[in-house]
């Protein structure tokens, strides 16, 4: 006998991902065919273990592992700039690689493809983050702050600053005191 | 990438500049949605509605009949159901005195309006991605000043 | 003058007092001859008394022995009357002697010897009139008795004689003592009567001479008081005194005049005066005027009269105390002006200034907002001409792209000329704060503003450090960047722009071309480049508005540039200078004055 099945490939794979996901006891939401969404924070090992289950059905966590390098990329850089003085002279491109364990131009690939900017831009908006922070508290002068963040010069750090945020460092000073007057006074 | 739409609203009385910026939106592909207003007034109506969707970024035009850029960023600054509201000001004056102004009274982002489609483009979608940055990489958004 | 017064004064004093004290020393001078003339006369009349005394006890002892020898020889005791009463006027006349001649030792030890010799003498003659008594006249002893008495006698005799001439001696030394002295006083009492004469001499002609001065000192006065008149009356200026303590007016006749009156024609008092203030101002002049009399001083006042031909004038007044230095007596001075015109001439100042303020800020903000609103169309035609380029250039023929094309140019300049406008007409806005300026940074800014102009053209630009300076910062960072600007955009083709900026302290005397220097010293920052440069003839004429020395399709400049920069380096009171070659470079020299 020879019969012939429809397989409703949507409602299979829904069903096996159902299946998988109930046994790592992961809450989840199906946004749409092979697209889900978690409800509450999963921890790597149940993503690595989900991966597992799905491996055997010649399927895998595609747009995850990208962000979640991604994100391993952002964390990285950012705990370089804000945390990590002493790295900070390290090329970043070398120190990425060596934290993150691939290749430079893979990570910078995959960053560009997932977040429509560079390493190098995000790297720069990072430490013009924390120029503006440092300026806000208002413990360092320009000089030390560039000192801290590896630049050249003051003027360097003041020409990616006025290239970054379009307003000098010295402006975003004077407008973020009198914003703070400004809202003092309302209160 | 599944992002939700940024909805995008725009505030400004010049016929125009709001083609401007609906086209050049068009053109971008990123996966905006841009609602117009045509002043300051029907723009706060919009947004004092209670079950208003609040944009992600509001483009205020400075100049405006009935009620202009400013009053209406003061009025969106009180109000504490707008605190995740970018604000950029769209506007033909560079004078310093209106950068400084605005950003002071809390907008995040001032545009010289471009005088060439590309450029409006590149600012356009420059903005967008800044924001989205600052929405996704935890940053500081009292810290956010751009100037375009 | 008055001060050689004052010391003429002094020395006529000086004069008078010396005179005083000579003729007080004159008279105490002949008071003291007059008594040594009446001491001589005295000792003359003394001497005199001395030697008739003697004389006498001489002849009273004679008596004495003629009426013993009269009773020897007739014994008759009526003779015996003479003896006994010679005995005693003997002794009285010797107790007057004694009395006479205290003072003289010599003569007192005479007069005891003469005493001695007295004593003897009547003792001698007692004895004769014993023994006469006892019939022994014939006696030896009688005899030796006579011998005797007559010895004695004798002795007396010289005694007295030696006491006269002692007497005399003492005279005549006395009178050649007095002598001497009173004969120098003549001379003396003469020649003090002429140093007397010569000091009123002097005096006389000091007084004189001080009279002339006066004098003349008076016509002085006379001329200054009639010229002070002419001026007073010239300047419409007046004079007037209140006397504190009598509480008394005094005007000048000016003031009279001032008010439309003949001089001195009413009482000089307040009452009559006030009736000439405007009614509008009469109670301010009252409050100051009573307080002016409590506190003796009067600030400026201005305020109005009404003359009585109905004329309003314009009153300044001011007065202050003076004290006097002789009596203490206080008086405040015043003056009053008649500040019509002044006033009148004020206010048209007033308006004109107001007038051209109005026009320079109609015109400024005419400019700002022609420039502002006209880049409005502007900026949506650039827009529409990118539009069209981007999606329409293919269905365009190839004459459409061109007129396109041109329309973009003209589009471009339209829009550079409007910026430099706009940025014009914001220089021109002088409320803007000064502020100490690191300007080195605003150089930095200025290099980061036209980065791409400076790496297209691979532009080199060093600059010496300046110092902090008090500028308005953002004008500062535009004059770096249109200078820079500048030299850059009129470089030399195939030559990359090297720009050279060089900082030094100057003495503004020492620069002669600063016309009218208000500070000492200044900054100066000199921009040397290495660009096309220009005729030297057109040194002034590139900071003027439009002005342009280059044809537009070769260097795109608008003419607005260089007059910024100038209108700011005029606002901060500076000076800026240029300095051309042509194809070797221009010089701009820019001075910042150092306060």
């Amino acid at each position: 006998m020879k019969i012939f099945i429809k397989f409703d490939f949507t409602a299979i794979c829904n069903k096996l991902l159902e299946e998988k996901l109930n046994e790592l006891e992961i809450k989840y939401k199906v946004l749409g065919f092979g697209e889900i969404e978690f409800t509450e924070k999963v921890s790597q090992e149940k993503l690595d273990a989900l991966n597992d289950a799905l491996n055997e059905y010649g399927s895998e966590i595609v747009e995850n592992q990208k962000s979640i390098l991604v994100q391993k990329i952002k964390d990285t850089i950012i705990d370089m700039v804000f945390n990590d003085d002493t790295n900070i002279n390290v090329k970043s491109s070398v120190y990425l690689a060596e934290k993150l364990d691939h290749s430079y131009g893979y990570l910078s690939n995959l960053f560009s493809e997932v977040t429509f900017t560079s390493i190098e831009n995000f790297i720069i908006l990072q430490k013009i983050e924390y120029t503006k922070q440092l300026i806000t508290n208002n413990e360092l002068t320009l000089t030390e702050i560039a000192f801290k963040l590896n630049y050249s010069s003051v003027a360097h750090l003041s020409t990616q600053f006025k290239n970054t945020t379009g307003i000098t460092p010295s402006a975003f000073q004077r407008i973020i005191t009198k914003r703070r007057e400004l809202s003092n006074e309302n209160k | 990438m599944q992002e939700e739409d940024v909805f995008i609203i725009l505030a400004d009385d010049d016929e125009d500049d709001r083609l401007f910026f609906e086209e050049a939106f068009d053109e971008l592909k990123i996966n905006t949605k841009v609602a117009t207003f045509n002043d300051g007034v029907e723009l706060m109506d919009y947004l004092n509605k209670e079950n208003s969707l609040l944009p992600n970024i509001l483009f205020l035009d400075l100049n405006m009949p009935k009620k202009s850029g400013k009053q209406c960023l003061q009025e969106i600054k009180k109000e504490a159901r707008f605190k995740d509201i970018a604000i950029a000001i769209y506007s033909t004056s560079a004078s310093e005195e209106d950068i400084e102004n605005t950003f002071v009274m809390g907008a995040n982002v001032y545009i010289k309006k471009p005088n060439d489609f590309k450029q409006l483009k590149k600012v356009l979608s420059n903005v967008v991605t800044i924001n989205w940055q600052y929405h996704t990489s935890g940053l500081n958004k009292d810290n956010f000043l751009l100037r375009l | 003058m008055l001060r050689t017064i004052v010391k003429s004064e002094r020395v006529l004093k000086i004069t008078f007092g010396i005179s005083l004290f000579i003729i007080l020393c004159m008279g105490g001078f002949a008071y003291k001859h007059v008594r040594k003339l009446v001491d001589s006369f005295n000792l003359v009349e003394h001497t005199y008394e001395v030697n008739v005394q003697l004389e006498q006890i001489l002849s009273y002892l004679k008596d004495s022995e003629t009426g013993q020898r009269g009773y020897l020889i007739s014994e008759n005791t009526e003779f015996l009357q003479p003896f006994f009463s010679g005995r005693e006027n003997t002794n009285n006349t010797f107790a007057r002697l004694k009395q006479l001649t205290k003072n003289d030792t010599v003569q007192q030890n005479n007069l005891k010897k003469l005493n001695t010799l007295i004593d003897k003498k009547l003792k001698a003659l007692d004895q004769i009139l014993t023994l006469t008594n006892e019939n022994k006249l014939n006696s030896k002893q009688f005899n030796a008795l006579l011998i005797e008495d007559k010895k004695i006698m004798n002795e007396i005799r010289s005694k007295v004689s030696e006491m006269i001439n002692h007497q005399n001696e003492l005279l005549k030394e006395r009178k050649k003592l007095s002598t001497e002295s009173l004969s120098n006083t003549p001379i003396i009492i003469y020649s003090v009567l002429i140093l007397m004469l010569l000091l009123l001499l002097l005096t006389y002609f000091r007084i004189n001479k001080n009279l002339k001065i006066l004098k003349f000192k008076n016509g002085q006065l006379e001329v200054f008081k009639e010229s002070t008149n002419q001026s007073e009356i010239v300047n419409k200026h007046s004079t007037w005194t209140y006397f504190t303590e009598e509480n008394r007016y005094e005007f000048s006749d000016n003031l009279y005049r001032l008010l439309g009156e003949q001089p001195q024609s009413f009482e000089p008092n307040l009452e009559n005066f006030y009736q000439f203030v405007h009614p509008e101002d009469v109670n301010h002049v009252t409050e100051q005027v009573t307080k002016m009399m409590e506190t003796e001083n009067l600030p400026f006042l201005y305020y109005r009269i009404v003359q009585k031909n109905g004329t309003i004038r314009h009153f300044k007044a001011y007065a202050k105390v003076l004290v006097s230095s002789e009596d203490n007596t206080r008086r405040v001075l015043g003056t009053t002006a008649d500040v019509t015109e002044e006033v009148q001439s004020f206010k048209l100042l007033e308006e004109r200034n107001l007038e051209l303020e109005r026009n320079n800020k109609e015109l400024s903000s005419f400019n700002y907002v022609a420039s502002h609103d006209l880049q409005e169309p502007l900026r949506k035609i650039q827009t529409f001409i990118s539009r069209l380029e981007d999606k329409e250039a293919a269905s365009l023929s190839e004459k459409g792209i061109l007129y396109l094309d041109r329309i973009k140019k003209a589009a471009t300049r339209m829009r550079l000329l409007i910026d430099d406008l706009l940025q014009f007409s914001r220089t021109n806005k002088s409320e803007e704060a000064f502020a100490v300026t690191n300007m080195n940074i605003m150089l930095e800014n200025a290099k980061q503003e036209l980065a791409e102009m400076i790496s297209e053209k691979d532009a080199k630009i060093t600059a010496d450090a300046i110092p902090m300076i008090t500028v308005i910062p953002f004008q500062i960072q535009q004059l770096f960047t249109n200078l820079i600007g500048n030299s850059i955009k009129y470089s030399k083709k195939n030559t990359p722009p090297i720009i050279t900026i060089s900082y030094s302290k100057v003495k503004a005397d020492d620069v002669l071309k600063l016309k009218k220097p208000k500070y000492n010293y200044y900054h100066k920052i000199v921009f040397t480049d290495n660009g096309i440069g220009f005729e030297q003839e057109y040194a002034e004429n590139i900071f003027v508005l439009f002005n342009r020395l280059h044809n537009k399709n070769e260097y795109s400049g608008t003419g607005i540039g260089l007059s910024i920069c100038k209108k700011i380096v005029e606002n901060h009171q500076g000076y800026i200078f240029a300095e051309g070659k042509i194809n070797e470079g221009a010089i701009f020299e820019v001075f910042l004055p150092l306060k």
